[in-house]
């Protein structure tokens, strides 16, 4: 249903909108949203999400497609409670896309730096509620973090706290593998 | 130009340059005057200095030690200068590790081996001014003989390993001087890494102390090292000794590759070639044959792997053991871990000062082990990974990440840094590993680890010569190749297994450093032949 026959030059890119489809669909069932909608692609290398609506304009982008779904699912709470909640939501929900997304290798690390800083003394992106921002940012960094190594894991430990709290959550993981945290610690010296 | 007018030119050239000529050689005339003016002033000042100087016989360069007579002089070692020599006059030969004059006075850092011991020569009674200023100009590592008295400091000096003492020179002469510019400074050789960045001072890398290797292993960090290894050497052979092992050496210019063709160095030995041994395997396992019973050999081994890590060089010491058993091949199992246990608490009781001094430039945990020392099975090992989200397959053989991560997973969960893993799967063995009775899918070889490394490969080996047959077949060897090696079990061969480590990777591993080239002393790897 979601899948639309690709340029074959465009293989590589009609992964990010397989990848954003597939979110999309997870989102859904994570709201309890009973119909799943009909997507389809527009822009270069139809890499963008669009959801065509019956009433209202077409909307276009992984976040406003996802904001529309929280809101037809009756859950604006996981957009921010309060007006600077939501800002911050916001804003964490444009760094997943203009910055997690697409990033180089050498782009891995200062991100994961930010947010290791940033939530040392968070639960969630948003404090401490948990929203929309921490399950897109999932979705967004789990391919990173698959691949870590166990001492990259215990390095940026924020992050990977956040990570297994949030892949754990109930309703969040569907399409994505669960990543394995350890409990203990193996890299305990400064000294490796 | 006329003819004339070149002609002119000519002349006028001459005669400029004969002009230039003299200006240059009146130039010279005054220099050397200058110069020969200076010197006269020298000598004369020497002189009226010389006949001032009431210590004159109490320093200088002493003549080559060319044996030309033999005092019967007692000198004492660094280590001894303790407050219970204080007010005795002694003599030391020491090198000049440091020296730094101050006015009146020259205090020098003399050092031995480890050790070291401030030393102070002052204008006084016994020394003079000039003696002072030739003290404080002996060159770095010059090796000097101290006539002095040992008195008790009421401060500790902090910056020397005799800190309750110090040296008043009486007399210093110099045995051996040392050049003035040395290609390395010592103190940088020992600055632990990270410190030198901070302030500002450098550190040596690897590469400079290597190819000045004479001096880098004068350092204390260096010295400490050796010992230890020399230690590990002897407790190896004390232990195997005691057990009733006999020490044999086996030949290092070989016929057939004994590992397999692709790592091995060629020579040309005479009109044909032979090789290098790339471990002693075949001999080893001829003299358990030849009923030995029990053997083991320390000597060098060969591998041509171009390899540029941490942990490989092309040539390296092997400490072997081969042991023929009763029933089962858990008995050479237990052999070995003990002999490696009885090793490591030998280092842990006896060379705990080598192991601090490593410690101050490279700080790591301590070494941990169990006893008796902890044994897990591949399958196991293989359970840990998949729990902390490795993939692998039940017959794969362990990456070396892998291995490190399963190090780590040992270590967070039994406390020790020492392991052994029993019952590899038998396709990543070599040929000659006897596999195990109950699932051929498996072997009887284990391997050992060190803070997650793998010191030691071994097995029960196949003694029978037509299993010995089909599985060198199976690994498409040519036989004829071993032949020699086959026939060695066609007379009655004893169940028997073994394992070898390597005496700088064990060093390595037990002092927590991370680099092979820092335990060997002149190492060989692919870039380096030299020193």
């Amino acid at each position: 249903m979601y899948l639309l026959p690709c340029h074959p030059f465009a293989q590589e890119v009609c992964e990010f909108a397989k990848m954003a489809l597939r979110e999309l669909s997870s989102l859904e069932k994570a709201l309890g949203l009973k119909k799943p909608n009909k997507y389809s692609t527009q822009g270069d290398n139809k890499q963008v999400p669009v959801l065509q609506s019956n009433s209202g304009p077409a909307l276009s982008g992984l976040v406003t497609i996802a904001t529309h779904l929280v809101k037809q699912a009756n859950r604006a709470d996981l957009l921010g409670e309060s007006a600077e909640h939501r800002a911050v939501v916001q804003q964490w929900l444009e760094y997943r896309v203009t910055k997690v997304d697409g990033c180089q290798k050498e782009e891995i690390k200062p991100i994961l730096k930010d947010l290791n800083s940033y939530l040392e003394d968070k639960v969630y992106l948003a404090g401490n509620q948990f929203t929309l921002a921490d399950t897109l940012m999932y979705y967004g960094v789990h391919h990173i973090i698959m691949d870590q190594s166990v001492q990259d894991k215990e390095t940026y430990v924020n992050v990977t706290r956040w990570f297994d709290h949030v892949q754990h959550y109930p309703g969040v993981r569907h399409h994505l593998h669960p990543v394995v945290i350890l409990k203990n610690r193996l890299y305990t010296s400064s000294h490796h | 130009m006329t003819k004339d007018g070149v002609q002119g030119v000519a002349e006028e050239a001459d005669q400029a340059q004969s002009k230039k000529g003299l200006k240059k050689q009146q130039k010279e005339a005054e220099k050397a005057a200058k110069k020969a003016e200076k010197q006269a002033k020298l000598t004369t000042d020497q002189q009226s200095t010389d006949d001032d100087d009431i210590a004159k016989d109490r320093y200088g360069v002493a003549p080559m030690v060319q044996s030309s007579e033999r005092l019967d002089r007692v000198l004492v070692r660094v280590q001894e200068l303790t407050p219970e020599k204080a007010d005795q006059l002694i003599w030391v030969r020491a090198r000049i590790h440091t020296s730094r004059a101050k006015g009146k006075q020259c205090f020098l850092v003399l050092r031995q081996q480890q050790f070291n011991v401030q030393a102070l020569v002052a204008v006084g009674e016994r020394a003079s001014k000039q003696m002072v200023k030739f003290a404080a100009n002996i060159t770095k590592e010059s090796i000097v003989d101290v006539e002095g008295v040992v008195r008790k400091v009421e401060q500790k000096i902090e910056s020397c390993t005799q800190q309750d003492v110090e040296l008043h020179v009486d007399r210093i002469f110099v045995i051996s001087q040392a050049e003035p510019r040395l290609p390395l400074q010592l103190e940088d050789c020992v600055r632990p890494e990270g410190e030198g960045d901070e302030d500002g001072r450098a550190t040596v890398n690897q590469d400079t102390r290597l190819d000045n290797r004479v001096i880098d292993l004068r350092t204390t960090t260096s010295q400490a090292i050796f010992r230890l290894q020399s230690g590990v050497c002897q407790l190896f052979r004390d232990t195997l000794i005691n057990k009733g092992f006999v020490e044999i050496q086996t030949p290092k210019i070989i016929s057939a590759a004994s590992e397999g063709g692709a790592n091995v160095f060629t020579v040309s030995y005479f009109k044909t070639s032979a090789y290098l041994a790339q471990s002693p395997q075949l001999y080893k396992q001829m003299c358990i044959c030849a009923d030995f019973d029990k053997v083991f050999c320390v000597g060098p081994v060969f591998r041509a792997e171009d390899s540029n890590t941490h942990r490989h060089l092309t040539e390296f010491v092997g400490l072997d053991i081969e042991l023929a058993f009763n029933y089962h091949y858990h008995e050479v199992i237990e052999s070995i871990t003990d002999t490696m246990v009885q090793i490591f608490k030998g280092l842990r009781d006896k060379f705990q000062t080598e192991i601090q001094t490593v410690g101050k430039q490279f700080p790591s945990e301590p070494f941990k082990f169990l006893e008796p020392t902890l044994r897990l099975e591949f399958m196991e090992g293989v359970a840990m990974l998949r729990e902390a989200g490795v993939e692998m397959g039940d017959e794969e053989d362990l990456s070396t990440p892998n291995e490190k991560l399963l190090g780590r997973l040992v270590k967070e969960k039994y406390d020790t840094d020492f392991y052994v893993l029993d019952k590899y799967p038998l396709a990543v063995r070599p040929f000659y590993t006897m596999p195990d009775p109950n699932d051929n899918k498996y072997s009887n070889s284990y391997d050992m680890f060190m803070r997650g490394e793998e010191i030691l490969s071994g097995a029960q080996r196949i003694h029978d010569a037509q299993l010995l047959t089909e599985r060198a077949m199976h690994h498409n060897i040519d036989l004829e190749k071993i032949k020699a090696y086959i026939d060695s079990f066609r007379f009655g061969a004893p169940p028997h297994g073994g394992g070898g480590i390597g005496l700088e990777r064990v060093c390595m591993l037990y002092l927590g450093l991370h680099n092979v080239r820092q335990t060997s002393m002149f190492p060989r790897d692919p870039k380096r032949l030299t020193p």
